[in-house]
Formats: C-alpha cells, structure tokens, sequence
C-alpha cells in the first residue's frame, strides 16, 4: 500500500506492508541511519523521532498510520538553529561515547527542552530521559549536558522556535 | 490485509454493521505492535488514531470528564483540570513506560489490551470509571467497569467488534478525598510492574469513611478488595487495625507467580504497600 507524509520537511511516499514500522521505512526505504534499531520493542528509545512534534518510538508506528505526519529525524534537525548548541555541549560535557544511543537521547534532550518552561529539576530530567537507555558512558554526564543546555533562556526559546517552524499548520 | 481510517464514530459504527470479519482497533500500537502472536494475526485493520470523537473528546460536565479512548496519555496528564482533580491517575500515568509511549498509548487500549500489569485499570477501578462501550444501538452506548471488560490475561469481554468509546470518571466527591499510589518494579522507567496498588479514601481524622483498595499485577484480573474494604469501613486506623487488613488483603488478592515475581514476593509487598498506603491516610 501506498502512504504519503512528511520527513525533514520534504514529502515523500513510500509502497510498503501496511504494518511495516516507522523505523524500518526511515532506514530501508527513505535512507535515514540516524535512527537505530536497540530493541524493537519501545524500551530503548534509539529509535526516537518526532512525530506530529511528539517524540515517540519509531519501532511502533506502524505505515498505515503515516499518512500525513510530519516526521522529523536528526538528520533534518542538524539544520534547526538550537541543534548546534546541543552538540556542543554533549560533546564539551563528554556525554557520548560510541554514539548508539544519541539520536534518540538528542531528541528526546530537545522535546524536554520545548514542554518545559521554567528550569528543569534534576529529577524531572532523569524521569523525562528514562525512556532512552545508554548502555556506555553512563548517564551522569548526558544529565549534565542537559542541565547547563536547559539553563539557557534563550536557547529554551529557540527550540520552542525551531518546534513551531517544524510543526505548525503543517500537522 | 485491510486497513479502515474510520474518521468519526458514525463511519466506524457503519464499518461494523456491514461487516463481518474480525477487526483489530489500533490506536497507538505500543501494545500490538511488540505482541508477535496478536499482530501477525491482524489482517483487518481499524485505525481509530484519526476518529475524531475518540481523539477529540475531553469534556468537562458538573460531575466528571468524559475522555475520548484513543487519547494518548501525555495529552490527559497535561491538562490543568485532571492535575487538580485526579493527581492519582497523573501518577500512574507517568510511569508508564517512557515520554515516548505516553505520547502514543491509550486508555481504551490498557484496557482493551486486558494486561493484568495494565498500569491504569487499578486507578480506573478505584475512580469508579465507566466504560462506554460502542457501537451505540439505539442512539446509546453500552456502560461497564473496567473490571466487566478486562476479563482474563490478555481476554477482554469485547465481542462482535464492539470498541470502547469513550472513558468517564466522576469527580470524587468530597473535600476529605485521598489517595495512594504505588508501582512497584525493577526499576522506574519502563518497568512492567509486579503490583500496582491504588487506593481512595474518605476520611475523617482517623477514621476511615469510605475505601476502595484495588491491586494490579499481582493476579490474573484487576481486583478490587472488597472485603479488606469493607473492614476498614467504619474504622479508626490503628496500628492493630492496619496490621489486620494486612493480612486480609494478602488471604483476599491470593497473588499469583509469572515471570516477572513469585506469589511469595507479590504476597509480601501486596500486604507491605497496603501497610504503607493505610499509614499515609493518619
């Protein structure tokens, strides 16, 4: 069967099982690897990706739910103005290590950004995070990096910004 | 294979009545799409993700919330009036599995699903929630207790393609309203649960006026402790009382073993987080 809906921006339709998963059209059919298989079973979070501006797991979004989402992966929010400064600071707090898991904690670290207004306490952070699992470094640094990042007001604004220009009157 | 986008309850009721295969409702798929057996099995799909009643409804009357069933959660426990009145039923539904499911599961597929680790059927339980059950026959649709449609693991008691519509939980009715919850599990997030305990209460000072104790995980169906309820009704809360309904609970619940705990363990903290739950009330 035949579904149409948006990735990064760009329409795309794709011919595939009815309930072929998310995850595996992103990979197979429309070529983005940012997004990773952990457990395929929604515990991982590897897989994260914005859905209709909502993170969700990409592993259970079956295509006959597609038509007309909006999807985002990192592959188009490198281009989103608030990114950069996520990267640095994952990188400067040495938060990654083989790199597995950050598709997912990255999107997850800005949906948490964008439903929160204030400062962020440590331990909404860990609860809101808990649905990506890190099985390297460890996650005292990933925590520490999303800490300094959601003390920036500006930033918090930016990735509100960059939610709203990605989702709006397009879901 | 089939796939339906019913996009209001009319088209879905006339997807029923003029058919007879055996449909599978998916609202957010975290259930189905992980159960093997269950999903190879779908060959006719309903995807009431996109019914607009069953999305759309959140409304508010003098007594209660009526609540569309295929709702995702994080758009329940964001709004305003349910953390003023049902702070309980926020607690169970923020540990339920991650952010990323609580923006894709549902209500009507915990209870549809019949998981007897259904993380809100205990809460739904002891809230006195009904369950609208369509299609509507005669411009009305069918009313049950979550425990008259999760029936058995996994069984529900949903025959002919009937579908839950619709969620409504009364507001509790006093100012003396309380209430406990406890999930316990191998860790916070993503932890299927070994039993989940939710209670309320109407209290004055020690004394117990009305109590609805409902355990989940630990048997084969959600079940409410009738008996250790209506011993405690009536009564001051102490020590000795609480030590008493400790064991009553246990003797009521007869925790069973799977995989995630043996009947032992789950007997223990079943009696263990009554204990706690009874003490938080005085």
């Amino acid at each position: 069967m035949n579904f149409e809906f948006l990735v990064n921006g760009k329409n795309v339709s794709v011919d595939v099982n009815p309930k072929k998963s998310l995850l595996n059209i992103l990979r197979d059919e429309l070529n983005m690897l940012s997004v990773k298989e952990g457990c395929g079973k929604g515990e991982c979070g590897a897989c994260t990706v914005l859905m209709n501006g909502k993170r969700v797991n990409s592993c259970l979004v079956p295509a006959f739910q597609l038509n007309g989402a909006v999807i985002y992966t990192i592959e188009g929010i490198m281009d989103w103005q608030s990114y950069k400064a996520m990267e640095k600071a994952y990188i400067e707090f040495g938060s990654v290590q083989c790199g597995f898991c950050m598709s997912g904690f990255l999107i997850s670290t800005l949906s948490l950004m964008n439903e929160n207004d204030n400062k962020i306490s440590e331990d909404e952070m860990k609860w809101k995070l808990g649905g990506n699992i890190c099985r390297c470094t460890g996650y005292t640094k990933i925590i520490e990096a999303v800490d300094f990042l959601s003390k920036q007001n500006e930033l918090m604004s930016k990735v509100k910004r960059d939610f709203s220009n990605a989702f709006i009157e397009k879901i | 294979m089939k796939v339906y986008n019913p996009l209001n309850i009319r088209e879905l009721d006339n997807l029923i009545s003029g058919n007879v295969e055996k449909f599978t409702y998916v609202a957010g798929s975290t259930d189905l799409m992980v159960n093997e057996n269950r999903w190879s099995e779908a060959h006719n799909l309903v995807d009431i993700s996109r019914t607009d009643e069953l999305i759309n409804t959140f409304s508010i009357d003098g007594n209660g919330i009526l609540i569309g069933s295929a709702k995702p959660f994080s758009d329940i426990i964001n709004q305003q009036i349910i953390r003023e009145k049902f702070p309980l039923l926020v607690e169970a539904c923020r540990q339920i599995g991650s952010v990323q499911i609580q923006n894709r599961a549902t209500f009507g597929g915990n209870i549809a699903n019949a998981s007897p680790a259904g993380d809100t059927l205990p809460v739904l339980s002891v809230l006195d929630a009904r369950i609208y059950l369509g299609p509507e026959e005669d411009g009305k649709f069918r009313i049950a207790k979550v425990e008259d449609v999760m029936i058995g693991p996994g069984q529900n008691s949903l025959q002919n393609n009937s579908y839950i519509a619709y969620i409504y939980i009364p507001f509790p009715d006093s100012e003396n309203h309380r209430w406990y919850y406890r999930k316990v599990g191998q860790r916070f997030a993503l932890a299927i649960s070994k039993l989940s305990l939710a209670l309320t209460a109407e209290m004055s000072d020690k004394k117990v006026n009305e109590i609805k104790i409902c355990a989940g995980s630990v048997a084969p169906q959600v079940k409410r402790a009738y008996k250790t309820e209506e011993f405690l009704t009536g009564k001051e809360l102490t020590n000795k009382i609480i030590d008493q309904s400790r064991e009553l609970i246990i003797n009521e619940i007869k925790p069973i073993t799977d995989i995630r705990s043996n009947s032992k363990y789950r007997s223990k903290i079943t009696g263990e987080v009554l204990r706690e739950a009874l003490h938080s009330l005085i």
